[in-house]
């Protein structure tokens, strides 16, 4: 609350700066920068008031970052330019000018250095020192020590009370000075900013952009002075300095864009929040976090507890690509959601945090039925890979015994029927009676490895392997529009066991009808009856497939069985 | 009478064959693959080939489709399919395209010499020949009310006999009938089961055959 007082003072204070400014500026027009035009006027007050302003607004918003003060610092020395003006009247004010006429730069490039987020490193603090030392020192207070006005012939000038000594040349060999490293100085600074602008955030860029300006205009200003050994008014260092108060507006506006748009920013978080209170529905979070973020593209995605895969919402593994910018949110020390943008859309690390406060429940909550969907799918993979693995089992055994001991036996009763034609009668007729048994054997054999794996169904698909079911089936089975198509051995199979089983349990007439539409292969089964039906011995043949199964009573005992099977193609 | 034997086990190809060379049989090529099998056919010009359907590299129903192939470029050469398979689909592939001087017997019929001489020697005369097993399926498979439940215990004997290629030759000496009662069984059956009549044997198989399999 102390900080209000404060403020008011310094904010009339600058007011009354730049009025009393714009006033001495007006009754010596030949002199100086602003007075020539209507246009610099407004530049002069413009400017100054702007620097003061935004320094004040932005030392209320943090006390503790240098850039308020700094940039209260450089309204007024962007003041004091006009100030060591003889038409000033007052010493005191005359003196403040003589020693901070120039110092503009270095405060409000050191305010662009210290904007929120931004670290002035090493080379930062050298060019920065190099401009304070250029604009506040050589060309600012040690000069002004060794300047007395009226040998340097100037009769009205008020007195200069920092004059420690009349040295009129060393006063003129510190401003040259000054004039070269002003040159350097904002020039090494100008360079440090473009190259932070080009790896800056949305919100910052601008200000950066502002300061890069400026401090490009500094040495144009300063250079162009260079050759009368002191800062003059000439026409090209007057538009640097119309040039220099566009850039420093700008400036101060570029601050207050990025303040709104924070505000703009939290605002959203926090709409975010009674929103979430509400629990949407899955896959509303991302859009919403897209929005905040302000990139339309925005990827969100869970990592799995174990060993941090990134799936979906709905616990599908997500490839971030390579383009995008990750930012993971932590919430209790563990990573909740990774976010990938665009890059640097979220370098705020301020609001990543803000966003992982507001939605925590609700990414945790999300990131929980990821996982679960996740394990889900894995979970039906495996399954469809052990149904898969069992069919080929069957498969395998079902050629082995084909290939293998029926193959023997027939071979083998082949070899004893040889044997009894050139056996005596008795003899023949023992032997051919365990020759009929072999062939019986054989016969049993060929039954039980059809009923292991149908080849027909490898062989020549759905259609023909009911078909087949229907011949040897205990009860009628008709079948109807059954696809003719080759599809999907899993899916083929799959379908069969249905009906197989299905035939297996039957206690009466069995119809199927089939009907392949697109994507998705519809099986339906009507049965008179069925004796020890177990929907989920049938939903496990399908289930492993994402297909689905349906059961409805079709009068007293009859059942009308429908399955869904997804063809993928 | 000619025959070449295909099957890739030597085993049975060896033992059919002096098994059929007891019988009086001309085995003039043997086989193991369905390619050496045509080539054979191609060099021999045999009376009729005993293929088995499975054979390499598949293992399938190779043997099906090079007897197919051994039908259509030579008119003149009988096929006898050995297979494990008893559905009816596949004895039907082959009968359905070319059903004279073709014959499909379950493999276990090698050493049941009685059935598989016979089969030789119908295909030999230009009949068709499908397994009695496979019959006996297709007749006392499980279906709804039909004309069948309206034939007599012979006419039904008359019937599978129908359908395994014999002709009313056949029949009357297998069921010890005079050819004017095998002629009024056959015509009754196939009134009662509203198949036309015709004259060409063949369309009577096949004719049965695809009433029995509907």
């Amino acid at each position: 609350m102390r900080r209000w007082p404060i403020a008011v003072g310094v904010a009339a204070l600058g007011l009354a700066a730049g009025i009393v400014t714009l006033g001495i500026a007006r009754d010596d027009p030949a002199y100086w920068f602003a007075a020539s035009s209507t246009v610099a006027s407004a530049a002069l007050l413009g400017a100054g008031l702007a620097l003061v302003a935004g320094g004040i607004a932005a030392a209320l918003r943090r006390p503790r970052n240098r850039a308020g003060p700094l940039l209260v610092a450089a309204g007024f020395a962007w003041f004091a330019l006009e100030w060591n003006n003889p038409g000033i009247g007052s010493a005191l004010a005359f003196t403040l000018g003589l020693a901070f006429y120039a110092s503009c730069p270095p405060f409000a490039l050191h305010a662009v250095f210290a904007y929120p987020g931004g670290r002035v490193g090493r080379a930062g603090t050298l060019a920065l020192a190099g401009a304070y030392a250029a604009f506040a020192g050589l060309l600012g207070i040690l000069p002004a020590l060794f300047f007395d006005p009226r040998t340097a012939g100037c009769a009205a000038c008020p007195d200069n009370l920092l004059l420690v000594a009349d040295r009129g040349s060393l006063a003129d060999d510190l401003t040259r000075a000054g004039l070269l490293l002003g040159f350097v100085a904002p020039l090494a600074l100008a360079v440090l900013l473009v190259a932070r602008v080009a790896r800056s955030s949305t919100g910052t860029r601008p200000v950066l952009a502002a300061g890069a300006l400026y401090a490009v205009l500094v040495p144009v200003w300063v250079g162009a002075s260079g050759d009368n050994g002191y800062l003059a008014n000439g026409s090209v260092e007057r538009l640097a300095w119309l040039g220099q108060a566009g850039a420093l507006i700008g400036l101060v506006l570029a601050g207050a864009w990025a303040r709104w748009r924070a505000r703009h920013t939290r605002a959203a978080v926090a709409r975010l929040v009674v929103d979430l209170a509400a629990s949407p529905p899955p896959g509303t979070l991302r859009d919403r976090l897209a929005l905040i973020v302000g990139d339309p593209h925005l990827v969100l995605a869970y990592p799995l507890s174990d060993g941090g895969r990134l799936v979906d919402a709905d616990g599908r593994p997500v490839a971030l690509p390579a383009a995008l910018e990750r930012t993971t949110l932590v919430g209790d020390g563990r990573p909740v959601a990774v976010l990938g943008h665009a890059p640097r859309a979220l370098d705020d690390e301020q609001l990543a945090r803000d966003i992982t406060e507001a939605a925590r429940l609700a990414l945790e909550n999300e990131r929980l039925q990821a996982e679960v969907r996740a394990r889900l799918r894995e979970l039906r993979a495996s399954r469809a890979r052990i149904v898969a693995a069992g069919d080929a089992e069957r498969k395998r055994l079902e050629r082995d015994l084909h290939d293998g001991a029926q193959q023997r036996l027939v071979g083998l009763s082949l070899a004893l029927r040889l044997a009894v034609s050139r056996l005596d009668e008795k003899a023949a007729a023992e032997l051919g009676e365990a020759e009929r048994e072999l062939r019986r054997a054989s016969a049993e054999l060929r039954e039980l490895a059809h009923g292991i794996f149908p080849a027909v169904l490898a062989d020549e698909g759905l259609a023909a392997a009911i078909e087949a079911l229907a011949e040897d089936g205990r009860v009628p089975i008709s079948a109807h529009r059954l696809p003719e198509a080759r599809l999907d051995a899993a899916i083929e199979t799959a379908a069969y066991s249905f009906v197989a089983e299905a035939a297996r349990i039957a206690t009466g007439r069995l119809t199927v009808s089939a009907e392949l539409s697109g994507e998705r292969l519809v099986l339906v089964v009507d049965a008179d009856g069925l004796d020890g039906f177990d929907l989920e011995a049938l939903e496990d043949r399908v289930g492993e497939l994402d297909g689905r199964i349906h059961a409805e009573r079709d009068g007293d005992a009859g059942l009308k069985l429908r399955a869904e099977l997804p063809c993928g193609s | 009478v000619r025959i070449v034997i295909a099957d890739d086990e030597t085993l049975l190809r060896e033992g059919l064959a002096r098994l059929l060379a007891d019988a009086g049989f001309d085995v003039v090529g043997k086989a193991g693959t369905a390619e050496e099998l045509l080539r054979r056919v191609e060099l021999a010009r045999p009376d009729a080939a005993i293929v088995d359907i499975r054979m390499p590299p598949g293992q399938s129903e190779e043997g099906l489709v090079a007897a197919q192939a051994i039908r259509a470029a030579h008119p003149g050469v009988g096929v006898l399919v050995l297979s494990h398979y008893v559905e009816s689909r596949y004895a039907m592939r082959l009968l359905e395209e070319h059903p004279e001087r073709s014959g499909y017997l379950l493999k276990e019929r090698v050493s049941d010499v009685a059935v598989l001489l016979d089969a030789l020697r119908r295909i030999d005369e230009g009949e068709c020949v499908l397994d009695p097993t496979i019959v006996s399926r297709l007749v006392g498979r499980p279906r709804e009310a039909s004309a069948l439940d309206e034939l007599t215990a012979r006419e039904r004997e008359v019937l599978a006999l129908m359908a395994e290629g014999h002709s009313n030759d056949g029949i009357c000496r297998l069921l010890f009938l005079s050819p004017k009662t095998v002629e009024t069984h056959v015509r009754h059956i196939l009134l009662k089961l509203g198949i036309g009549e015709t004259a060409d044997y063949h369309r009577r198989v096949l004719a049965v055959l695809a009433y029995l399999r509907g």
